[in-house]
């Protein structure tokens, strides 16, 4: 029976911990998990599954440079967030759309967007793999741009019930930081982040709410950056007395990203002194020309100062900075400053002009960001005596080298004053070298010391974090159903709707009101043959049912009999009854019935029916009723007995209930058994007693 | 209970008016939109006056006058002063929308309802938001969450949703559900049944032809102007439609390869376009996707050329072009001087691209027939020459005269009123002369006799009996370890980067184009000469709706869609508006409103309503059955109380068996799928008369009764199902359940 069904269900599982498996929120770094580069964090609670960022890490080529995919089943993730178009943020994205069973949603700046294009295409023409290595080619990326969404800063989207919206990260043009929020429970990504403002990005934001886990990076662990203007003068120093002696500058530095801030801070000082204006600067990466247009477009998404700026003149339209497509272009007769990718010097024109100028010691070469272990420039911050040159000679290395670090991330002091303001309950470190990390790790939980239930984790690539999240869910009682706040004691029945993670409770009228739900109501009608008189009907179903009302049709006029309060029986014509009634499932059950006993009768119609004996007493139902209990509940339980109260002692292993049979109340030691009791009791009453008439 | 909420109409109902309306939410006042049109009467705004210093939050919809064009003026001289949010290009748009309006007033008359600074400043005080960003409110507005949604029309456009409470007070005018050129449409899927919608008449009664034989006509109509050696004006906002117009040309003119100039001319074309080009964000899909897969912004115009000066358009090459010259009303502009100059010549065009404002020019000349000839007013900015001059500079000496008087009298008083304070504490060097608080009804009685003889900067305190020169004791502390010292004194100051940037000018207004700044800072003196002459429209006169706002029809269907509790029309004829209103009332919902101005209609839900909090036993008990995306599950519970006793809280019914309720069928059952349904599974069906369905051979279904009630606020459905007994009447009805989900 429908009405049953539920608590029956409910009760099965009443014991199990209030904690179930919905509530573990588990987060598994597939790469940049100690370690930098390849960034991918995977999460998932509630059957929501976010995976944050795909990139590939810029050490290892082929297939072993991608995260580790393999963990996880790529078909079940709804949403993917990419945070920037750094390489190992979203190198991996072509591969994962194209070659994956991944079908969810994408979501990246509007910014980030376009250079990821120009980025990858680049990347994919550049890199001197095999083609079996090629993770994917033009076309991959080419298709990834339709699967890829679009989202503003502080835009909300929801997708399957996961909402989302990010911050400005400050980091690179587009960079943004990831707020998810599922079913209450909220988790911000940072990525790389930058809490310095700088001449055209804003720091990053502080987020308005606190989330509950925050993945964090480590990049600098516990390092400090010197202040933003010391680094700006002496960058602008040494270029300064660099020229002024005749010497050559060059900048290594990756195309896009901090080498515009670089581009920035040249054009600026260069504007200011008049007597470098013959000086010229090259930009030599046709990559960043092409990216130019989009640092020039996505204004909007840029720090208050260059807004300002914009409402004069574009400050991407340099003055003073040309470009440099080729070597060949380029005519080296005096002092110049150069910037060139690659950062690294690993090959291309900025280790040509490496080669060129490391032997002259008027030449300088400066340094502009995080270098990585094993290039060229990471060498040569340590100042060696003499290099290795492309074509395999060694040369003195006599040009001055500078480190001057502009990359964008956060430093310590940056880091811990996020967190303090933040103060999120879990903090995961990613993206960071191992050491680095521990040593965040240590100072952090020092730091965070106080409070006591700061979690830090550094979990290792694969390695899963699982966090019980007991969320509170709380609905909102509408309609009808609200007309009144009930007392405590007091039950509520109705329809419980969710939508996302939402609840409403709502009366079944109501549903129409306020979800896009209809209702139905399905009206049955039946006609049977049936020639016999009505009055055989009526009596008949008496003998079965407690309620029969007698009636008139009120259109024919042709008598009726209410069965149950639910099925209307009507003698339309001498062959014919009708049957109607609303469908309900004890509905259908009473007419089937009805079907069957007029089935009946038309059958046996000649015999003269026995009047029954008088019916029987209520006293003699209620003696039969306890039987069945009584027989019933030896035959689940076995040692049952009866209490001088009248009431049933039960016993198993030992422990024993005792059941009230008047009101089916049970008393017992054990909660188990007393709940088993209570049920199997409840289910007896239901099938002995007869169903209550239920007015419609 | 319900949020309570209120709307009163401050101006456009029942008429084109400009838009501006109150909303209270709980005693929080909104003022969704503050606008005024092309003639500047201050008798529309005089209901905004009454209520200006009770509101808490202005909301901009859309960058045009008729939407936020009274801003300036309420700020500047109606006490309006509360925060104001509207989305960037809104923002952008809106402050060039305002110069362009005022520098077109202010040449032809001596505008005075506002200056430029009070645009300025009105505008720097918008917070910017984007599109579907959930801004809570903090302080009054606690609890109160706003958010902009795309609503096409113009750039920037917004629908605003105001939250409280989980209900929602939608505010949705001028929509377009039309993807355009540069704009996406609305997406009525982000605003379900809310309780509140707020929405307008204006189109209910017009119908749009089909886009692209619009678009065929309208370019059709331009090119054989202009073959006939005539000349089009488009009279055009500044910023609002003009964009998508420009996009249609340069498409046309770059398909065909046409010869002739396009012109876009207004007081800020330029920069309009500048910041255009910076607004790809806000733009529809294609012109974004055009922009990451190829770097081609649409904006970077090839054939149409801007101008901010109308002697440009004079020394432009002679020979047929297009124009399209701001203020769409001919009321005031360039638009109003090109018309005048171009409509004695039967070759011209005028193309009215929107339905002028009530009143103006435009509106006259869109009549049909149109007039035959119109008065207008030639007005000229001209620099006072001979008598005039000279009787303006010495008008202008008197006011310096005075000037200097009121300054040197309150510099006394000032004086007075600063060394009163702070003779002990001021830095000696700094001479403190710009102290505002100095109560001006103080009178310079003591002393006054000497005071002008003393050079600017130095005053002497009051408390000394002559003047005498400043001497300050230079008293040191000292400690065990020698003199105190403030380490914060010898810190290398952090070199403030944004020096650079604001020393080349930072203030807003900063992309004025030269024109228009020389004309602002041009102090010569001028007077505004008007003479009235009579103009003979031989022209031709064609309007052709490129307005990109949704027509009736759709309107309807959005409406539907939406399926608001209850709703609200406003701005619209007084014809479309009934016309309206009886049609949702019929159709879509009972509670319609259609308030008159100053009229506050109470449309706080009847909605009753409370919190629980959903207990992990019942939970945990709970089935779901999914249908689309919702979930939907019956169930039994006795109220309790949260642990912290502070909430309701829903626990599983613990002894006795949930009462039985009556069991609902949920699901929407469409009787065409329901056929193709049956066929599928073998039973014969066809569709007998009435819209019922006959099942096999005797068994019929049929829906009844509330078939009126269409759209989302669909009743409750009753079907009928009608039988002999026999096998199929069992399988057709258990094929019948199948369709519904029961509970």
């Amino acid at each position: 029976m429908a009405s049953t069904a539920q608590p029956a269900s409910s009760l099965k599982r009443r014991d199990v911990p209030v904690t179930r498996e919905g509530d573990q929120l588990t987060i598994i770094p597939l790469g940049a998990g100690s370690e930098v580069g390849r960034s991918c964090c995977y999460m998932t609670f509630k059957g929501k599954t976010v995976l944050f960022d795909c990139g590939i890490h810029p050490a290892y080529s082929g297939m072993s440079a991608l995260p580790y995919f393999d963990e996880i089943d790529p078909s079940t993730i709804d949403v993917l967030l990419i945070t920037h178009f750094h390489l190992d943020h979203a190198a991996s994205l072509p591969y994962f759309l194209e070659k994956t069973t991944f079908r969810g949603k994408v979501y990246m700046t509007h910014p980030t967007k376009a250079i990821y294009k120009l980025l990858l295409t680049d990347y994919v023409k550049v890199s001197k793999v095999s083609i079996e290595d090629m993770l994917f080619d033009e076309q991959d990326i080419n298709n990834s741009m339709d699967r890829i969404e679009v989202i503003d800063y502080h835009q909300t989207k929801e997708v399957n019930g996961i909402k989302f919206w990010c911050y400005t990260a400050g980091h690179v043009l587009g960079a943004a930081m990831f707020m998810v929020d599922i079913a209450g429970v909220r988790v911000l990504y940072t990525g790389d982040y930058s809490r310095e403002e700088d001449r055209h990005l804003q720091a990053a934001e502080m987020p308005e709410f606190s989330p509950d886990i925050c993945i964090i990076e480590s990049t600098y662990g516990v390092q400090l950056h010197q202040p933003r203007h010391v680094r700006e003068k002496r960058f602008t120093d040494v270029i300064h007395s660099t020229v002024s002696q005749g010497g050559r500058v060059l900048i290594p530095a990756f195309a896009l990203g901090r080498a515009q801030e670089l581009l920035l801070i040249l054009d600026e000082y260069w504007s200011t002194h008049k007597e470098l204006q013959n000086i010229p600067i090259y930009y030599a990466s046709p990559l960043a020309r092409k990216c130019m247009s989009v640092y020039q477009t996505y204004i909007l998404a840029m720090n208050e100062r260059i807004r300002n700026q914009f409402a004069h003149s574009n400050p991407f339209q340099f003055k003073f900075i040309q470009n440099l497509n080729s070597i060949d272009d380029f005519n080296d007769t005096g002092p110049c400053v150069v910037m060139a990718s690659p950062g690294g010097l690993q090959s291309g024109l900025s280790r040509q002009l490496f080669d060129m100028w490391c032997a002259d010691k008027k030449n300088s070469c400066v340094i502009p960001g995080y270098v990585v272990e094993g290039t060229l420039a990471k060498t040569i911050i340590n100042e060696p005596k003499e290099v290795t040159l492309m074509n395999g000679l060694m040369a003195p290395l006599n040009m001055q080298v500078h480190y001057i670090s502009f990359s964008a991330h956060a430093d310590y002091a940056q880091t811990s004053a996020f967190l303090k303001e933040l103060r999120p309950p879990n903090i995961v470190l990613v993206h960071g070298e191992a050491n680095e990390m521990g040593r965040l790790k240590q100072k952090l939980i020092t730091e965070f010391a106080a409070d006591g239930n700061t979690k830090v984790l550094t979990p290792k690539n694969c390695q899963s974090v699982e966090m019980m999240f007991n969320s509170e869910k709380m609905a909102k009682t509408i309609g009808k159903l609200a007309e009144k706040t009930p007392e405590v004691g007091e039950t509520v029945s109705g329809i419980l709707v969710k939508k996302g993670f939402t609840y409403q409770i709502m009366a079944p009228e109501d549903l129409h009101v306020f979800s896009q739900l209809s209702t139905a109501n399905i009206t049955q009608r039946i006609t049977i043959p049936f020639s016999g008189a009505f009055g055989v009907i009526k009596h008949r179903l008496e003998q079965i049912y407690e309620s029969v009302e007698s009636g008139t049709d009120e259109d024919s006029g042709v008598p009726t009999l209410l069965v149950h309060k639910l099925v209307t029986v009507k003698q339309d014509s001498e062959k014919h009854i009708s049957m109607h009634w609303a469908a309900d499932p004890v509905s259908d059950m009473v007419s089937d019935s009805v079907v069957a006993l007029v089935l009946n009768i038309s059958r046996e119609l000649p015999k003269v029916v026995i009047e029954s004996e008088a019916s029987k007493t209520e006293e003699e139902n209620e003696k039969r009723a306890e039987k069945v209990v009584y027989a019933l509940l030896v035959s689940m339980f076995g040692d049952v007995k009866r209490d001088e109260n009248g009431k049933l002692v039960i016993s198993v292993d030992g422990n024993v209930a005792k059941l009230d049979k008047q009101n089916g109340d049970v008393e017992s030691e054990h909660e188990g058994l007393k709940e088993k009791v209570r049920t199997a009791f409840r289910r007896i009453q239901t099938a002995v007693k007869p169903i209550p008439p239920f007015a419609s | 209970m319900g949020t309570s909420v209120q709307v009163t109409p401050l101006c456009g109902v029942y008429n084109e008016n400009p838009l501006s309306y109150l909303v209270s939410i709980d005693g929080f006042n909104f003022l969704v939109d503050c606008g005024w049109n092309d003639l500047f009467d201050p008798a529309l705004l005089e209901p905004l006056s009454r209520v200006a210093s009770k509101i808490d939050a202005v909301l901009l919809s859309y960058p045009d006058t008729l939407h936020l064009g009274a801003l300036p003026y309420a700020m500047s001289h109606l006490g309006l002063s509360a925060p104001i949010y509207s989305t960037e290009p809104v923002f952008r748009l809106g402050l060039l929308t305002m110069y362009d309006q005022y520098l077109s007033r202010k040449a032809v008359s001596d505008f005075d309802l506002f200056t430029l600074d009070d645009v300025d400043s009105a505008f720097l005080s918008i917070t910017r938001l984007t599109y579907s960003q959930n801004h809570h409110l903090s302080g009054k507005g606690e609890g109160i969450v706003i958010a902009p949604h795309v609503a096409g029309h113009l750039l920037g456009g917004t629908v605003w949703k105001i939250t409280k409470d989980g209900e929602d007070v939608v505010y949705a005018v001028d929509f377009n559900h039309r993807k355009e050129r540069h704009l996406n449409g609305i997406v009525a899927e982000s605003f379900v049944r809310p309780a509140v919608l707020i929405t307008e008449a204006y189109n209910a009664l017009s119908n749009q032809p089909h886009r692209a034989q619009r678009d065929r006509e309208f370019l059709e109509k331009i090119v054989r102007t202009l073959e006939g050696g005539g000349n089009v004006l488009l009279p055009v906002d500044t910023a609002g439609r003009a964009l998508e117009l420009i996009l249609i040309l340069e498409e046309f003119w770059a398909q065909r390869n046409l010869g002739y100039d396009i012109f876009f001319l207004t007081y800020v074309a330029s920069s309009t376009i500048d910041y255009v080009k910076s607004f790809l964000e806000w733009m529809g899909d294609s012109i974004a996707k055009s922009f990451e897969t190829s770097r081609n912004n649409a904006f970077q115009l090839k054939r149409v050329k801007l101008l901010i000066n109308k002697m440009d358009l004079d020394n432009a090459p002679i020979g047929p072009k297009v124009v399209l010259a701001s203020m769409a009303s001919l009321e005031a502009g360039f638009s109003h001087d090109i018309f005048v100059e171009w409509a004695s010549d039967v070759r011209n065009l005028v193309l009215f691209t929107e339905r002028g404002q009530f009143g103006t020019l435009a509106r006259m000349l869109q009549a049909n027939p149109p007039p035959k000839a119109v008065k207008v007013t030639m007005s000229k900015r001209v620099p006072l020459v001979g008598d005039e001059l000279v009787a303006y500079e010495e008008e202008q000496k008197r006011l310096k005269k005075e000037e200097e008087l009121k300054a040197s009298l309150l510099k006394q008083e000032e004086s007075r009123a600063s060394h009163g304070v702070d003779n002990t504490s001021s830095d000696p060097m700094v001479i403190d002369t710009t102290n505002s608080n100095a109560p001006p009804d103080v009178a310079g009685s003591h002393g006054g006799g000497y005071r002008d003889i003393l050079f600017d900067g130095f005053v002497p305190p009051s408390t000394s009996v002559a003047p005498m020169f400043p001497f300050y004791e230079n008293n040191t502390e000292w400690d065990d370890f020698g003199e105190v010292v403030n380490p914060d004194d010898y810190v290398v100051k952090d070199e403030d980067m944004n020096q650079t940037a604001l020393h080349v000018g930072g203030d807003i207004d900063g992309k004025l184009d030269e024109a228009a700044a020389s004309f602002i800072l041009d102090t010569k003196p001028s007077k505004v000469v008007s003479n009235e002459l009579t103009v003979q429209v031989k022209c031709s006169l064609i309007y052709i709706d490129f307005e990109g706002r949704s027509d009736g029809r759709s309107i309807k269907s959005i409406i539907a869609r939406v399926a608001p509790l209850k709703l609200v029309l406003v701005h619209g004829s007084a014809e479309a508006t009934e016309h309206l209103k009886q049609h949702c009332l019929k159709h879509i919902c009972a509670h319609v409103y259609a308030p008159q101005i100053e009229e506050t209609v109470d449309v706080t839900s009847d909605l009753c309503a409370y919190k629980v909090q959903l207990s992990e036993q019942l939970m945990s008990n709970v089935l779901f059955k999914k249908l689309g995306e919702y979930e939907v599950a019956w169930i039994d519970a006795v109220a309790g109380k949260t642990e912290n006793h502070d909430m309701l809280s829903l626990l599983p019914t613990v002894s006795t068996p949930p009462p039985r309720h009556k069991s609902v069928l949920v699901g929407d059952l469409k009787m065409a799928d329901l056929k193709q349904f049956l066929a599928s599974k073998g039973v014969q069906v066809e569709f007998a008369g009435g819209g019922s369905l006959r099942c096999g051979e005797y068994v019929t279904l049929r829906k009844v009764g509330v078939a009126g009630q269409k759209g989302g606020g669909s009743g409750i459905q009753q079907i009928v199902i009608e039988g002999p007994l026999c096998e199929d009447y069992y399988k057709i009805r258990e094929h019948l359940y199948s369709q519904f989900y029961l509970l």
